[in-house]
This record gives C-alpha cells, sequence and structure tokens, in this order.
C-alpha cells in the first residue's frame, strides 16, 4: 500500500511537473510592459481589453507605456533599447516593415508557438508574409492598412465617369472633368509625393501595378512607372505641383476639403469624410487602386504586428497576451470601438462588425491583395535610399534611369557589393 | 616683479611640496575633468566609432581604419549636403547679422531717444526666438502652403507674384523658404547681442565726433562698427555653428526634400545614424561637419586677433 501511494504521488508529481507551461498557475507579480505607438482614438478601448486579460489571468499585471505615434521616433526607441540584449518592456507594436529586420538582429523571439501555422490561416497572407523570417513567424499581425483609391462620386456621377480602373482611365477621368467643371481650385488627383516613407509607398504601388518592381524586374518598365509619377504633375497636369510636399494629412485635407478629385490614402480618411461638418460627406468613394492595363492593382500593405523582445523573461506569458489581443473578439473591439482593421479575415463576414462599418466589406479584397514592401531586413536602408530619388523624379530634377542608378550606387556601397545580392533579393 | 610667496611654498609646512605650476593644473583639474567627459570623450568616441564598419542589425562590427573617409570622398549625397549647408549658411548668417544689426540700432535709438527703456520693444523682438524651433517650422510651413498659406497671400495682394509659389514642393525655393524662417527665428538673438554690444560704447565718443563735423554714416563707420567687432565676430561664430548644424527647422519643414534639395549635413548623419543605424558612417558623416564647424570657428578668431592687433 504504501509502495502504490508513494507511486501514485510520485506521478503525480511527475505529471505536474511535465504539465505544460501554461496550465501551472501564474507567477504571482508578474507585469507585463506593452510599449506601443500611441492609437488615436479613445485609449479607453485598448485598456479595457487589456484590464480584461488581467481578469482573466490572474496575477499578471499588464503596464501600456505609450510611444509618440511618429513611427520614425518609435523604430529609433526599438533600435537603441533592444541593441543592448536587455529591453525593458516585454511586448511591442512594430510596423511591418521592421519585422525582418528585427528579426535577423535577433531582437526579436520566435513566435512559431504563439500562432501556430494552422491558425495563419485565418489572417489574410500579406502581413503574415511580411512577418516570416526563415521560414518563421516572428510577429502576429494587429492590425492592417493598404493603399486605396478614393474618389468623388458626386462629381464622377454628374459627369456619367465610371471608377477608373487603370492609370490611363484615370489620368482621363480627371481631365474630362477638370475640362468640364473649370474649377482652378480643383485638383485631379492627389498623392503622397514628400521625400519620405509614404512617397515610397505610392511609387511600389505603381511599379507593382506594371509587372515591375525596382530590383529584378523589367528596367525599362520600372523606368517607365516612374515617369508614370512625374507625368501626372508635368505632362498630363492632373495632380498639382504641391504634390512634392504632401503627406497623408495634406492630401486629406485637400480631399476634405472639397478640392480634389481622386486621393491615393489609406483608409483611415474614410470615416473623417463622413464625419458630421465634413465638406465631402456622402459623396466620396472607395476602390482599389488602377493599374496599368493587363495588370493587377497592387496596393502597398501596412498596418502594425505585436513581437516579444527575446530578452523578455515572460514569453509563455506575453505568447497568451498577444494570442488575446489578436483573438477576434478583442480585434472586433478595436476595429468598433477605434476604426483599426482587423487582420483576421472570418470577421470581414462577421455580421455585428460589417452591420457597424460597412466599408469593411469593400476592404476585404483590397486586404486580400495588399503585397508587403520589400520582405528584406535591409528594407529601411532601401527606402532611405530611395526617397530622395523618387522624390527628384517626382520634382523634374532627375530622370528615373538617373534616379535607379543612383539607388544602386548608394546601395552597393552601404552594403557592399558582395552583399547587395542578399540585400535586394526578393525585390 | 613684485616678491610673493608662492602658494606651493606657503604647504610647505603640511609637508606637501608642490610647484605653483602643479597647484594651477590641479585646482583647474575639475574643470578639466569636466569638459573632457562632457566635450572630448563624447568626441573622441565618434572619431573611434567613424573608424569601424558597424551595422548592429546586421552584426556587422570590423575595423576598416579610413575605408568610411575613403567613402566619404566618393559620397556624392555628402557633398550634396555640404553645399546644401554652406549654401544654407553663407545666407542666413548674412541676412541675420545685417537685420540684426538694424534692429539693435533701432531699439538703440528708441532707448537712447526717450530716455526710457520701452520693454515692449525688445519683448516683442524676441518673440521668435522663444518659440521652439518645432513649433515655429510648423507655424511656416502652413505660411508656406502654396494655395492658402499668409505668405503667398500678401505677396499676391502688393502684386509681387501672379502666381502662387510653390515655396515647399519646388527644389529651387525650397532651401530658401527654410532660409527665411531661420532668419525670423534667429534675427532677435544676433540683435540682442549687439544692441548689448551697442550699450558699451561711451555716448562722448559720438558727441566728439558730431562737435567735428562727423555725419551718422561716418560716426557709424568709424565709432560704432569698430568698437563692436568682438560682438560681431561672436554673433558670427554663434550663428555660424548654429547654422551649420542646422537640423530641426529643416528637418520639420521639408524632411530634406524635395529630391534632396535641403538636406544638410545634419539631417543626412540623423538619417544615417538613426533611421538606417550605420553607425560607423553615420559618425563619419558627423565628424567631417565637427571638423567644418571647427575649421570655421577658427577663421573668424584668426580674423578678430587680426582686427584687434590693427587697431591697437
Amino acid at each position: 500500500m504504501m509502495i502504490a501511494r508513494a507511486v501514485v504521488t510520485f506521478c503525480a508529481a511527475l505529471a505536474l511537473g511535465c504539465a505544460p507551461a501554461g496550465d501551472r498557475p501564474h507567477d504571482p507579480n508578474i507585469v507585463l510592459v506593452f510599449k506601443h505607438g500611441k492609437l488615436s482614438g479613445d485609449g479607453a478601448i485598448l485598456s479595457n481589453i487589456l484590464r480584461e486579460f488581467e481578469r482573466r489571468h490572474p496575477g499578471i499585471v499588464v503596464r501600456e507605456e505609450l510611444l509618440p505615434s511618429s513611427s520614425d521616433r518609435q523604430h529609433q526607441y526599438y533600435a537603441m533599447n533592444l541593441d543592448g540584449g536587455q529591453a525593458p518592456f516585454d511586448l511591442l507594436g512594430v510596423d511591418t516593415i521592421w519585422v525582418q529586420e528585427f528579426a535577423k538582429a535577433g531582437w526579436i523571439a520566435s513566435l512559431e508557438k504563439v500562432l501556430p501555422p494552422a491558425e495563419r490561416e485565418q489572417f489574410f497572407p500579406g502581413p503574415i508574409k511580411a512577418a516570416t523570417f526563415k521560414g518563421q513567424l516572428y510577429a502576429v499581425p494587429w492590425y492592417i492598412d493598404a493603399g486605396v483609391l478614393y474618389y468623388r462620386r458626386d462629381l464622377l456621377d454628374r459627369h456619367g465617369v465610371a471608377p477608373p480602373k487603370t492609370w490611363p482611365d484615370l489620368v482621363h477621368a480627371a481631365q474630362r472633368i477638370l475640362d468640364a467643371e473649370r474649377d482652378p481650385r480643383l485638383a485631379g488627383f492627389v498623392w503622397q509625393g514628400k521625400q519620405y516613407e509614404g512617397l515610397v509607398c505610392f511609387a511600389l504601388e505603381v511599379l507593382h501595378s506594371n509587372g515591375s518592381d525596382l530590383w529584378g524586374g523589367d528596367r525599362a518598365r520600372a523606368e517607365a512607372g516612374l515617369r508614370f509619377l512625374r507625368e501626372t504633375v508635368a505632362g498630363h497636369r492632373i495632380t498639382p505641383v504641391s504634390v512634392g510636399m504632401a503627406d497623408e494629412e495634406s492630401t486629406r485635407q485637400i480631399f476634405g476639403s472639397g478640392r480634389a478629385l481622386f486621393m491615393r490614402n489609406w483608409p483611415y480618411a474614410w470615416s473623417l469624410f463622413q464625419r458630421e461638418g465634413s465638406l465631402v460627406r456622402g459623396k466620396v468613394g472607395i476602390a482599389p487602386l488602377p493599374s496599368f492595363p493587363g495588370y493587377p492593382s497592387a496596393p502597398v500593405l501596412g498596418g502594425w504586428m505585436l513581437a516579444v523582445p527575446r530578452a523578455s523573461a515572460h514569453q509563455q506569458e506575453v505568447g497568451e497576451l498577444i494570442r488575446f489581443l489578436t483573438s477576434p473578439d478583442a480585434q472586433r473591439l478595436v476595429a468598433l470601438g477605434l476604426g483599426y482593421n482587423p487582420t483576421r479575415r472570418d470577421l470581414y463576414a462577421d455580421e455585428s462588425l460589417v452591420g457597424a462599418r460597412p466599408l469593411l466589406k469593400d476592404l476585404y479584397p483590397i486586404f486580400l491583395e495588399a503585397r508587403p514592401r520589400p520582405v528584406t531586413p535591409y528594407y529601411l536602408l532601401l527606402s532611405q535610399a530611395l526617397q530622395p530619388e523618387v522624390s527628384a523624379v517626382v520634382v523634374g530634377r532627375k530622370t528615373p534611369r538617373e534616379a535607379l542608378d543612383a539607388v544602386r550606387r548608394q546601395l552597393t556601397r552601404i552594403v557592399g557589393s558582395s552583399d547587395l545580392p542578399v540585400a535586394v533579393e526578393g525585390l | 616683479m613684485t616678491e610673493r610667496p608662492s602658494i606651493g611654498a606657503s604647504h610647505s609646512t603640511s609637508g606637501i611640496r608642490l610647484s605653483e605650476r602643479t597647484w594651477g593644473y590641479l585646482l583647474a583639474s575639475p574643470a578639466f575633468l569636466l569638459v573632457g567627459l562632457v566635450a572630448v570623450a563624447p568626441i573622441a568616441a565618434a572619431l573611434w566609432l567613424s573608424l569601424h564598419r558597424r551595422l548592429p542589425v546586421f552584426g556587422v562590427e570590423e575595423f576598416v581604419g579610413l575605408w568610411n573617409y575613403v567613402q566619404l570622398w566618393s559620397d556624392d549625397r555628402f557633398w550634396a549636403a555640404c553645399r546644401t549647408t554652406l549654401y544654407f549658411t553663407a545666407l542666413s548668417v548674412a541676412a541675420e547679422l545685417l537685420l540684426g544689426f538694424g534692429l539693435a540700432l533701432l531699439l538703440d535709438g528708441l532707448t537712447s531717444g526717450t530716455g526710457g527703456s520701452p520693454r515692449w520693444a525688445q519683448v516683442m523682438i524676441v518673440v521668435p526666438w522663444a518659440i521652439p524651433t518645432v513649433v515655429s517650422a510648423q507655424i511656416w510651413a502652413w505660411l508656406f502652403q502654396p494655395d492658402f498659406g499668409l505668405l503667398n497671400y500678401l505677396l499676391h495682394q502688393v502684386r509681387l507674384i501672379t502666381r502662387p509659389i510653390d515655396w515647399l514642393a519646388n527644389p529651387d525655393w525650397a532651401i530658401h523658404a527654410a532660409i527665411v524662417m531661420d532668419v525670423w527665428k534667429t534675427a532677435p538673438f544676433a540683435a540682442l547681442l549687439l544692441l548689448a554690444g551697442l550699450k558699451t560704447v561711451p555716448r562722448d565718443l559720438y558727441a566728439a565726433a558730431r562737435v567735428d563735423g562727423a555725419g551718422a554714416w561716418q560716426q557709424f563707420r568709424h565709432i560704432t562698427l569698430p568698437l563692436l567687432m568682438p560682438v560681431v565676430v561672436i554673433v558670427l561664430i554663434f550663428r555660424t555653428m548654429d547654422a551649420v548644424r542646422v537640423f530641426d527647422a529643416v528637418y520639420v519643414l521639408t524632411g530634406g526634400g524635395p529630391g534632396n534639395s535641403t538636406e544638410t549635413l545634419s539631417i543626412y548623419a540623423y538619417k544615417t545614424l538613426f533611421q538606417t543605424l550605420q553607425f560607423g558612417y553615420g559618425s563619419t558623416l558627423a565628424t567631417a561637419m565637427f571638423l567644418i564647424v571647427a575649421a570655421l570657428s577658427s577663421l573668424y578668431l584668426l580674423l578678430l586677433r587680426r582686427h584687434l592687433q590693427e587697431t591697437t
């Protein structure tokens, strides 16, 4: 008897000891620090979600620490703090374009177990691709963004013009309506032409919708794509010169004050246009970005993800927090309360959500096609080399050929000619 | 030379014999240490870093000697940034000095004419200097707006222009827009320093000059200007150093664009160091900037010394 009882006790102890860590009672007073850029809108919505997580996981406290919403500043903060090998936080919000860099640097942990391959099917493919480094997942998509075309539904209707499917269509539509309206304050097509990341996004959208890209593809076609940017300003004259200084907000203000027919922007502008007092309320339509004839529309992927510093001592607990934050319930709350778009595909068929935000139906096919910017750890170097060159093309300082040559020269210097093929892999 | 006991001798009773010179160094050592910690050490660290190829993201860290400097020599973007920076510096410092001088003379005239000091004028003049640069850059970004900005409106009202100028989106105008903003912000600083200088000029010199029949211009040319020269050089040194390192005003206004036409050395160094994390090459850029500032300051000091030798 004694022996039998001892064996049972031993086995029980063994079983307990071997039990998956998630089942064991949590260490009391674990504090998880969640660092992320400030979301727009009511901060209480996210903190309520975090309080609910704490209620379900006694012994864990989540502390939110906000960074400025400027993504440059956030990148700088993370780079400085993660480089030392220790991080004063356990969970961080990362821009889609940083995941490869952070993973290559060994700063963030693999999340293979947090989101097993079977579950990834429920997410949009673009963000999953952007978050996968050397076959392993390093971040879980939190919310998604993609470039879209805004158009003035009322003006297009008045002139019997359908939303354009191709870039030449857009040029014709804009010229036709501008000629008929004769309003000197009305612009045809505004986009982000300032020398910054937003310009790279739009340039990639144009290039990709031409079947080309910045590197491997057909060089002549890449040059033609860049030339299109310049021609909207100089040849077709549908875009004001001031676009060379425009970012998302300034184009939104131009379009929002009724002074543009078409605009390239992210989906966030939609709800601002529909607000009470907006000059374009009820007059705006949203469509996939046009493409060149014979090629599909190629919106660029944006959005943010959740990642865990390798140095965090609470990998298990923070994994659960990520699962909770990216669960359908939490994503629905964030989508309804703050207007951020879910990364889970099935939510776009969710009646309670789509009923309240019908736009999601239009966005679904766009998000499905959203293409990540070059998925490489060298992305920020690449983008920094691209920004001045593309900007020089937009303002007529350089030809597309000169600009592309200059980009190649700079990259060769920075990464060295031997590493260059690695750097531009997948561009 | 008068006889006086050396400090070292006075301490001989305590058993420590130190020469006067050693004591001097000892007493000055806290100051040396402080300067060493806050000024020399970081410069040395940046110099050391500039001899490396260091890309922490990719685990690259190797000593490359002067390789970065060789790269710098053939880096078009660096030379373009140099040209932009020097152009910006030359124009903005010259305009600030002239405008500052004008303001200072005006304020000086106001105060000496009425006897009382019109503080409101002085306060009003420092307002641009007191506003944080990032804020004033945002304000100016609005003023420069081509369609509804105040500047184009005013220029149009006085018929100087017929079509709106694209201040910030035109690569030829953008740098000048930045210069205008910088002059607006820092001319008051120059004015304040020069005003302080003007107050030290003995008034009886002017009285004597008037007796000798000197006109206003001659008084300015032969009394005010020579006596103010040291202050002018100080203004030049301060403003040149700031202008060569200009960052926030231009970065907020244009981000270095369009087409890099407003990318100054600081902006290039910032993007290299903090946005793409190339610590080695970024330090090389910072070192180059340091050398340029040092060279310009030495030049000014040399000119000042020569001027003082000539006048005395």
